[in-house]
């Protein structure tokens, strides 16, 4: 292992056996007597490092096997192959003194004692995790700093607001100042200033701690504003490794033209694909009142030409271009 | 070793205690239901005993029946333990992995939750019952047969019996791993217990043979048992026996629910992607 990766993840793979059931009542009545298996590869041989102090987005559509792959991560699922080594131990073999130096947030679920007052829960994590009290009072310092936990620290878990759960859940999961910290899921169901708040908490730590962070997230500013290399799996497998900036260049070369049309007839005029010789792939043309949004690859026709084009064949009221957002990219790398 | 596990387990314990502090309510209600259920039991054995016209009924006089159905009951209160449910629920929603991320047993935590909220359970109405059973017993005697030697016999039994069912149930539990919902069997399982364990009927009302296999039973260490004891219905030599063989059913199941661990840690699927 060479002394600056923290994380080394090679040729994993992890298989589940799925029971496939038959549609309705007759299928289920039939499953009692006569499984059928089936086995699904949840993860098919990634591999990837991520150096001490590193940001990795870790992203995918739905059932890409992202979620399969941080639980193998975090020591809570054994690999069907392949090695993992992280913070120079292997997860899942002995998971107990592996987790006391890695954090996990699961953003879906709480590690908060439900019941009780939040400052409780931090009170039995330094229990748990055996921690100083001079440094845990200095972590909590530190944590009700970044993540303004004080207005909300005595009251019960459960009547948090859902931003005020995942501020604490963070700081739960980084009480015991862990080396590498998983967070699935950090920002789900959280209004943009909250999202924000967090972003610049994560930010901090990582910046302050040098934690290396492990993030995956549906929420494609999170990615932009928080990982410099991402790493993207798709039906399990790994289909890109590499710098945020790089991928915007390889895939992103898409653009839209705004126009505010001054009759909707006018879009009859515009023959984009004979014109440039697009593919159904390069263009996307979308209309809402007198509204068209034209996305297409600036490849394949140059901003210049096409804007060219439409001012020349008709009249419009108002003109503007953008570059297509990270979100478009994965959606078409997805569908390639 | 012993105090590194004390504190790393005390969280869980005080977590437990404060949990079951918050629903102190919920557990009045729990409580008026579980006397009435006993009171409901003392009416139908008295109409046993009138009914049969006898002063002694296998051994047990009505004082005797009166006293084994307060205290079976609360044996079988502190005794019993929510695992079953606790894990299974886990297992099913995924939330298991939140006790897996923590450097700790799942079994050890569990059970020091569970402890902790006992306790708090224990300090309401251990005391308060027990007095009760022994006002009864004096005026129903005429004198004082409290004896402090069957009592903190009695207590160690209790315990022992409720780290028998706790992993016993702890089994159970983990069987969600393959079954996913395991309400049915659930079911089964208190059933069973309630039969088996003397919680219902004394095994002593039981026929010769059937009572010798019922008491070899797992089931008797739980309930019949420690009441025996304190009852001093099992006295002498017989008490290292029972004792012995609750400590022996601890290590059969501890045993089992550790490689059932083992085994279902492979098979792990966390629900909910």
């Amino acid at each position: 292992m060479s002394s600056n990766n923290m994380i080394e993840v090679k040729n994993v793979s992890k298989e589940f056996k799925k029971i496939i059931k038959e549609p309705g009542l007759k299928g289920s009545v039939k499953s009692l007597f006569h499984k059928k298996q089936e086995i699904v590869k949840a993860v098919d041989d990634i591999s990837f490092t991520v150096e001490k102090g590193e940001i990795l987005g870790f992203i995918g559509p739905n059932g890409a096997g992202k979620s399969t792959a941080i639980k193998m991560l975090t020591g809570i699922l054994t690999p069907t192959s392949g090695d993992i080594m992280i913070n120079g131990q292997v997860p899942y073999k002995n998971r107990k003194k592996y987790v006391k130096e890695i954090g996990v947030v699961f953003g879906q679920r709480t590690q908060l004692w439900w019941d009780l007052p939040l400052t409780e829960t931090f009170t039995v994590l330094k229990e748990i995790y055996q921690i100083e009290d001079a440094a845990f009072k200095n972590r909590m310092d530190f944590l009700n700093q970044v993540l303004e936990l004080e207005p909300f620290i005595k009251s019960p878990v459960r009547t948090l607001s859902l931003g005020q759960r995942m501020r604490a859940d963070i700081a739960a999961s980084m009480i015991h100042n862990p080396k590498v910290l998983f967070l699935d899921e950090p920002t789900i169901g959280l209004d943009v200033v909250v999202k924000d708040n967090i972003r610049k908490a994560i930010t901090e730590i990582n910046q302050n701690e040098k934690t290396t962070i492990i993030l995956t997230t549906h929420d494609i500013s999170d990615i932009e504003l928080l990982c410099k290399r991402i790493v993207m799996i798709d039906k399990g497998k790994k289909v890109y490794d590499g710098a945020l900036d790089k991928m915007k260049e390889k895939y992103g070369k898409m653009r839209e033209i705004h126009i505010n049309l001054k009759s909707i007839e006018d879009m009859n005029k515009l023959a984009f694909t004979e014109k440039f010789n697009l593919l159904e792939d390069d263009l996307e043309v979308k209309l809402e009142g007198k509204k068209a949004t034209i996305k297409f690859n600036s490849s394949k026709a140059q901003v210049s030409d096409m804007l060219s084009y439409i001012l020349a064949t008709i009249t419009v009221k108002d003109i503007a271009v953008s570059e297509a957002d990270i979100e478009e990219i994965i959606r078409r790398l997805y569908k390639g | 070793m012993f105090g590194k596990m004390r504190k790393v387990y005390g969280g869980f314990f005080r977590a437990g205690a404060q949990g079951a502090m918050a629903y102190r309510l919920n557990f009045m209600g729990f409580f008026i239901g579980e006397s009435l259920y006993c009171f409901v039991m003392y009416f139908m054995w008295k109409a046993v005993f009138m009914a049969s016209g006898e002063s002694t009924f296998m051994g047990f006089t009505l004082v005797d029946m009166t006293m084994y159905v307060f205290l079976s009951n609360i044996v079988g209160f502190f005794t019993g333990t929510d695992s079953t449910r606790a894990l299974a629920e886990e297992i099913r929603d995924g939330n298991i992995i939140m006790r897996m991320i923590k450097p700790v047993n799942v079994d050890l935590s569990l059970l020091a939750n569970e402890v902790g909220n006992n306790v708090v359970y224990f300090a309401f109405i251990f005391a308060p019952v027990m007095l009760g059973v022994e006002i009864y017993r004096y005026c129903a005697l005429g004198y004082v047969a409290f004896d402090i030697v069957s009592f903190l016999i009695f207590i160690l039994s209790m315990i022992l019996s409720y780290i028998l069912s706790f992993y016993l149930n702890l089994i159970f539990g983990y069987l969600a791993f393959w079954l996913m919902n395991i309400w049915g069997f659930d079911i089964l399982k208190g059933s069973i217990i309630k039969f088996f364990s003397g919680a219902m009927i004394p095994l002593a009302f039981f026929p010769g043979i059937v009572r010798d296999i019922f008491e070899l039973l797992p089931f008797a260490s739980m309930v019949y048992k420690p009441t025996m004891i304190y009852m001093g219905k099992i006295s002498g030599v017989n008490i290292l026996v029972a004792l012995g063989e609750q400590i022996i059913w601890i290590l059969v199941f501890y045993g089992i629910a550790k490689l059932l661990w083992h085994f279902a840690q492979k098979r792990l699927a966390v629900q909910g992607g």
